[in-house]
């Protein structure tokens, strides 16, 4: 990689992941207090994972023994390490992570398993948590979670009973058989290596005010490290003439005249409806232009041969909310079915840091011929760098990517067009580089 | 044969009466020749652009042919395949005429328009100007008329029909009906399929007779024959053509080649 590549990289919030590991004796509350943790803060970007998920699945003779209440679920030997630090990675690199979903009736993992991505701090929590050094290395914070005994012997038997479906004896036999000697083994020795030890679990309220100012002061280093970003990413943007991959709508007088009555405040929504509708169906069909196609021999219905194309994939859509809604009746007009994800990404109202809130994406959205992003209108570019990165970690490759907006400033899509260099945006008219979003608010009326 | 490519005229010199023995020999061919081009956006290199054949090249001022984007061949290559069923067909010729709409609104003429936008900018714009009308030639023209209505929603539209005369085998004018005041509008004349552009020049001369001056008419159409075409341009040099593709000719049944079967008949009771 060049070094103007390397200047013009973009690094999202989640990029550096944050990972808080929280360790402690079975029954000890460290789900209660990661929650709690989690509920302090109320933020999209904090997340918590069980190290249950990572159980490994047990062969049929294990099943049997496990059955028994005769195996040992309370050694390192029953956690998947390797799979663990795997997904770890993942989350560090700002990856899509899939987390395997363990159930405890059949101990196997379910075909299913749960997505985490796009989390800027990450809580692990499980009785191995500060176990292996590979996760050690990893972790920006140690917690060790402590609690008395029998305290520890009644959450767990109460928990074991009513939500894992075992019986008492069966409980008090594991406790006594593996959980407790390990407990001695392997669980105590992390207090060594803990940054922090929370006693009390949940009733702790200043250990977990303090871990959560502790979360906070990492989340406003990493916002102020992302805005940090967009201005440097913004600054390259600047001094550079118009990306030739912003393909921009010639302005015929058609064009020139659909602007006007958008742009004109006297303009009744009804008639700014029908325009915009009718502006989408054409910058579309400028967007599905960048697919690719395979010459395809067809016959008229008089027999004679005909040397065409054909599309070579599908063209699926992804909407950036709310904005992105406004492209959708002018997106079936010429794709009836076209398949459209969403993203939501608000723009924080008090640092200006665009930030993600949701996302619902095609499962093979990798596979599409050609993803078109839409969001009626463009500014900084924060908040399409930030989709088109969601895209690319999803699978989607760059040059199968086309953004594609009403409105757009140079300095956006320029920062866009030069993190991403294979990335393509269709724009139908450009404008200043720092806009109110009027378009989409004159669209939906609010 | 396809790799006689990038010249987008195949007679680009020969003389009228030349081109017509061609076109008489043409309907024997089972692949007539055609031009073809890689097409794809500008920023692909050749390699990455596949190869199809493109509209015939005419030099006539007063017609204007769509791009031949990789999209708009795929349009057609859809239309044109005797598989294509209706609904598809429908939709597909709808995606098109679309973009014939579109094209042709460009040649309709506009006043300076400067107005203030949202963020308190001015924008030196344009506004609409003049009343137009749509006269579709009855029964294929109709089939645009939804196009139509999806760019000028609430526009004015007329219809002609006309057909073969048994006896005479020429074009008969069997009804038309059209706005009063036509004269004084700008007029979308609708017809998908111009083969020798008998019932075109018809139209035309219907409008003309209404006092419609020849420069206020605009002909959209789907595929036209080269024969057709010039023709029709150069009976009428002031009106403008809008099309999106020009065929190879016209087989002996005056039917264009390779074309896409009977418009009317695939979009309407096929």
């Amino acid at each position: 990689m060049d070094d103007s590549a390397q200047k013009a990289r973009y690094s999202p919030p989640w990029g550096n992941a944050s990972i808080i590991g929280v360790a402690g004796s079975s029954g000890s509350g460290k789900t209660s207090l990661a929650l709690a943790i989690v509920a302090s803060l109320n933020l999209p970007w904090v997340v918590i994972m069980s190290m249950d998920s990572f159980y490994k699945p047990l062969t049929p003779e294990q099943s049997e023994i496990a059955f028994r209440n005769e195996f040992d679920f309370d050694s390192p030997e029953a956690i998947d390490f390797d799979v663990l630090v795997d997904r770890l990675r993942d989350i560090k690199q700002g990856k899509v992570c899939e987390v395997p979903v363990y159930s405890f009736e059949k101990h196997q993992r379910v075909k299913e398993t749960t997505t985490i991505y796009s989390s800027h701090v990450l809580i692990l929590e499980g009785i191995f948590a500060l176990h292996d050094q590979r996760v050690l290395d990893m972790l920006d914070l140690k917690i060790f979670a402590e609690a008395d005994a029998d305290l520890c012997l009644s959450r767990r038997l109460v928990r074991d009973v009513k939500e894992r479906g075992r019986d008492i004896e069966g409980c008090i036999k594991q406790w006594f058989g593996f959980v407790k000697p390990n407990f001695y083994k392997y669980v105590a020795p992390q207090r060594e290596i803990a940054d922090v030890i929370i006693p009390r679990g949940i009733e702790n309220r200043v250990a977990i005010s303090m871990v959560s100012d502790q979360i906070q002061k990492t989340l406003n280093h990493k916002s102020a490290q992302h805005q940090l970003e967009l201005r440097r990413l913004g600054k390259i943007a600047e001094d550079s003439p118009l990306s030739k991959n912003a393909i921009v709508l010639k302005q015929t007088n058609q064009i020139r005249g659909v602007h006007t009555l958008l742009m004109d405040p006297d303009t009744p929504r009804e008639e700014y409806i029908f325009y915009f509708d009718r502006m989408v169906a054409l910058l579309i069909e400028k967007a599905v232009d960048l697919l690719p196609f395979a010459p395809s021999q067809v016959t008229t219905p008089q027999g004679n041969a005909y040397m065409g194309l054909k599309k070579t994939g599908e063209v699926s859509a992804v909407l950036i909310l709310r904005g992105g809604s406004a492209f959708e009746t002018g997106l079936r007009r010429t794709i009836p079915d076209c398949r459209a994800g969403r993203i939501l990404i608000q723009t924080n109202y008090r640092t200006g840091e665009p930030e993600l809130h949701y996302r619902a994406l095609s499962a093979n959205i990798a596979e599409h011929g050609l993803v078109l992003l839409l969001d009626p209108q463009m500014s900084t570019g924060g908040a399409a760098l930030m989709a088109v990165r969601v895209l690319v970690d999803h699978g989607v490759p760059e040059d199968r990517i086309v953004f594609v907006t009403y409105l757009a400033g140079r300095v956006g899509v320029n920062r866009v067009l030069s993190v991403f260099p294979d990335v393509k945006a269709v724009v139908a008219r450009m404008g200043d580089d720092m806009e109110d979003r009027w378009v989409e608010t004159r669209y939906l009326g609010c | 044969m396809h790799s006689k490519s990038h010249n987008l005229s195949p007679f680009p010199s020969l003389p009228h009466s030349a081109l017509e023995t061609f076109s008489s020999t043409m309907a024997s061919q089972t692949q007539p020749e055609a031009p073809s081009k890689n097409v794809g956006p500008e920023y692909r290199p050749t390699t990455q652009k596949p190869l199809a054949t493109v509209s015939t090249a005419l030099k006539h001022e007063n017609v204007h042919v769509l791009p031949q984007t990789p999209q708009l061949i795929a349009l057609l290559t859809m239309i044109r395949d005797k598989n294509t069923g209706r609904a598809d067909f429908i939709f597909h010729s709808n995606r098109i005429i679309r973009l014939l709409v579109e094209e042709g609104l460009n040649h309709l003429p506009v006043l300076e328009h400067t107005i203030t936008t949202p963020v308190g900018r001015t924008y030196a714009g344009v506004k609409f100007e003049g009343k137009i009308c749509g006269v579709s030639i009855m029964r294929a023209g109709e089939a645009m008329e939804q196009g139509l209505r999806e760019c000028c929603r609430s526009v004015r539209i007329g219809k002609i029909l006309i057909q073969r005369d048994e006896e005479t085998a020429k074009p008969k004018l069997y009804y038309d009906k059209l706005p009063e005041d036509i004269a004084t509008r700008w007029v979308l004349l609708l017809d998908p399929m111009l083969a020798t552009g008998g019932s075109a020049l018809m139209a035309v001369q219907v409008l003309k007779d209404r006092g419609v001056p020849e420069d206020h008419i605009l002909f959209l159409n789907l595929i036209a024959s080269p024969e057709g075409a010039k023709n029709f341009a150069e009976q009428y040099p002031k009106v403008r053509v809008v099309t999106a593709f020009i065929d190879m000719g016209l087989n002996e049944k005056n039917y264009i080649v390779p074309g896409l079967g009977d418009f009317g008949d695939r979009f309407y009771t096929m």
